[in-house]
């Protein structure tokens, strides 16, 4: 009890000269804030209650639904193509996430060591993937590993023994099309990093040297830890992009056994759009959401801790 | 006098603002005389070119009565789920083409208007005009009317005239002989094998086509029924076994090296162009690649047939494009609008004669039996189809991008290439959909 009155006696007196300030400080805020805040109430707040609520109907895409509970999801618990579906993503989150985060370090490291025009022209071969829309990047892929007349064909028949469909080896098709996604995608991660290692002072890597740290040294107790910020963040985008998974797997899988290669997204693509279940996917959507929000927070904190030790 | 001048300037402004303003209107009551159909559809490459060659050729001999405003949307899963959404809110076009086997699911998500019988007569529809099966097709459950055809297509037997006859294959007459009875096809692939050529190419990656074969095949054994009456797939050990014995027949020509495995769609076409392959199993829609590479020079003396009889009878999976007016909700089309539309469907199907350059058989059976058709090749040597033609089951689960066709791809495909034991993927497939019917 004291010790409330003592805080609250206190309090006011160091706060109540700025309090002008505050209010507009408040106001300005406001004014900035308030297009976004509302545009985000509108078209997220609003549609993800909207989707909550719709997730515990029984209805179709369009139209009113009657009410029924937790039943869609006791349902979608009991779905085989659910668990199906979470597991094909979180393996494709293993697969992808990660080498493309250090693959887009290791190339930053190397473009980062070349001057002036070479390294906007490497910078830009490494980048040019990353522009190509989804479907060019499906049909790059298919024309080049096409089991009849891909011209990558010979490479896998070397290693396979014979030419062979990827993308209709149920055993190969999540690391293809995780390799196709990393490819494709790591230009921007490359960019992210060499943004980072520009931040670094040169003189901390010149007093390194002249004490006579290795470039491995350099490296493990300099670039490391300074761009590890960078990686978090790095890698916290990509978690959250992979786990929606969607086209690439969607195209790839298309006309083969789909119900094998199923992401979380197309198992909400299917039920809502396919089938007319709008609330049964809904619940789907409504559970990918909470794990990619549980999934980021944790990242997030779990490398934040581990960047501050 | 300056100033009346000024006026005088001022009252001829005003003079020429009113008489062109009174111009405009009459203009744009012009303009409004000639009515507008606006017309979704789908139909993309040589198909979209061969439509808008018919709407232009439409506009033109309608002009100041009616005109056709057509926008083309993405294929397949986005262009039903527009239509959905759209009608839903009482928007969307005057007209739109269809998928016949989407008809089922288009009527329960409320997208479909019925055209009744009388709104038929009044533009000159009549079903006797149509295949039953094909006009049957485009009902209800109620018997109600929901779509007009106006095409056929299906999947037909490509053929390389060169190498069939290395093989002794071809008759007299440009065609293939002794290809009817499984038996018989099955002899006549390990003879095309025997003079060195890959005897039959397949996009046997692509699950549709997986079941556009199937349901052929399955089809042509009597009393197989895909779908019961009471809504059970493949019901009974007799279907079963019926359709076991279409993916064994599938499977035996991979199996045995007649058919490379695993083949993408593009791939299975440049292997039959290329001269590759023999013989080709693919869908209508690809007699145009054949038709403008032989123009160019560009490809060896080819023909196509309806898929021979393997069974009991001749029969060949079938779906069909055809004209639909969306029930906008509480924005329906007018009735006067309706007219017009469906006069304009009955003159599309009377003008359907260029459309079958796309490959497809004329619903319109005037058309098909007309003289201009029956010089058509290769279509009129492969039109007996649409007799035997059978169409996708009717099903809310079942045409087009639908989880049939996802089936397809999870359980004929792996069964046709040897992945699963067709007995498997047949009992997986069956147990599958029926789990899907709510």
């Amino acid at each position: 009890m004291t010790t409330i009155t003592e805080t609250t006696s206190q309090q006011p007196l160091v706060e109540r000269r700025p309090r002008r300030e505050d209010r507009s400080e408040w106001w300005a805020a406001l004014v900035f804030t308030l297009p976004f805040v509302i545009i985000y109430a509108v078209l997220f707040i609003y549609p993800t209650l909207q989707m909550i609520w719709l997730s515990l109907q029984n209805a179709p895409l369009i139209g009113p639904g009657t009410f029924n509970g937790i039943s869609n999801y006791v349902r979608l618990f009991h779905d085989r193509l659910f668990s199906v579906a979470f597991w094909n993503t979180a393996y494709f989150v293993l697969l992808s996430v990660i080498p493309s985060t250090l693959l887009g370090l290791f190339i930053a490291l190397g473009v980062n060591r070349l001057k002036g025009f070479t390294q906007s022209i490497v910078l830009a071969c490494f980048f040019l993937p990353y522009i190509l829309p989804v479907s060019v990047v499906y049909r790059i892929w298919l024309f080049m590993l096409d089991q009849q007349f891909g011209v990558l064909q010979p490479i896998i028949a070397i290693f396979a023994g014979t030419h062979m469909n990827v993308f209709r080896t149920l055993s190969l098709f999540m690391p293809a099309v995780a390799f196709v996604t990393v490819w494709w995608l790591t230009g921007f991660n490359v960019l992210l990093f060499i943004a980072g290692l520009r931040n670094i002072s040169p003189d901390i890597y010149e007093s390194a040297a002249l004490d006579g740290a290795s470039r491995w040294q350099q490296f493990t107790r300099i670039t490391w830890p300074l761009i590890w910020p960078v990686t978090v963040l790095v890698l916290t985008i990509q978690l959250i992009l992979q786990f929606k998974i969607f086209d690439q797997v969607y195209l790839f899988g298309d006309g083969g056994r789909s119900d094998a290669t199923m992401g979380m997204v197309q198992l909400i693509y299917r039920n809502a759009f396919q089938k007319n279940m709008g609330g049964y996917a809904a619940s789907a959507a409504v559970v990918l959401f909470a794990i990619i929000v549980v999934f980021s927070v944790l990242q997030y904190q779990l490398l934040k801790v581990r960047g501050e030790k | 006098m300056f100033n009346n001048g000024r006026i005088a300037v001022i009252r001829n402004i005003v003079r020429a603002a009113l008489l062109s303003s009174a111009l405009l209107t009459v203009g744009v009551g012009g303009a409004l005389a000639e009515d507008t159909i606006v017309w979704w559809d789908f139909l993309g490459g040589g198909d979209g070119v061969r439509m808008k060659a018919l709407i232009d050729q439409f506009n033109t001999e309608h002009k100041g009565q009616v005109q056709i405003q057509a926008t083309t949307l993405d294929w397949g899963t986005p262009f039903y789920t527009k239509v959905q959404t759209s009608t839903a809110v009482g928007q969307g076009p005057d007209v739109m083409t269809y998928h016949e086997s989407r008809i089922p699911l288009g009527i329960t998500t409320g997208a479909l208007s019925v055209i009744t019988p009388e709104e038929q007569a009044a533009s000159g529809i009549k079903s006797s005009d149509f295949e039953p099966a094909n006009w049957k097709q485009a009902q209800g459950p109620d018997g109600k009317q929901y779509a007009i055809p106006l095409d056929i297509h299906s999947i037909i037997l490509y053929y390389n005239k060169d190498e069939l006859k290395k093989a002794g294959l071809l008759g007299d007459d440009g065609k293939p002989k002794g290809l009817d009875g499984a038996a018989n096809f099955d002899a006549a692939l390990a003879a095309l094998a025997k003079t060195g050529v890959t005897p039959l190419s397949i996009p046997t990656a692509d699950g549709a086509t997986m079941w556009r074969i199937f349901y052929t095949l399955f089809n042509q054994q009597n009393g197989a029924q895909f779908l019961s009456a009471d809504n059970k797939f493949l019901d009974g050990d007799a279907n079963i076994a019926d359709a076991t014995k279409a993916l064994t027949e599938m499977n035996s020509w991979v199996k045995n090296g007649y058919t490379p495995a695993k083949t993408e769609y593009p791939a299975s076409i440049a292997l039959f162009t290329s001269g590759k392959a023999a013989m080709h199993i693919n869908g209508v829609w690809e007699v145009p690649t054949m038709v403008d590479l032989q123009k160019k020079g560009q490809l060896f003396d080819w023909g196509a047939i309806q898929i021979p009889v393997f069974y009991d009878h001749a029969a060949t999976w079938a779906d069909s494009h055809s004209f639909a007016i969306p029930d906008r909700k509480g924005n329906e089309v007018p009735a006067a609008k309706r007219k017009e539309v469906l006069d304009m469907i009955h003159w599309f199907n009377e003008h359907s004669l260029s459309w079958a350059g796309g490959g497809h058989l004329p619903a319109f059976a005037p058309v098909r039996s007309s003289d201009d058709f029956k010089n058509l090749k290769p279509n009129s040597d492969y039109s007996s189809l649409a007799a035997t033609a059978v169409f996708d089951p009717v099903s809310t689960l079942a045409g087009v991008a639908s989880p049939v066709y996802d089936a397809a791809g999870n359980y004929l495909m792996p069964g046709m290439n040897g992945e699963m034991d067709p007995a498997d993927a047949i009992s997986q497939m069956q147990s599958d959909l029926q789990g899907q019917v709510q």
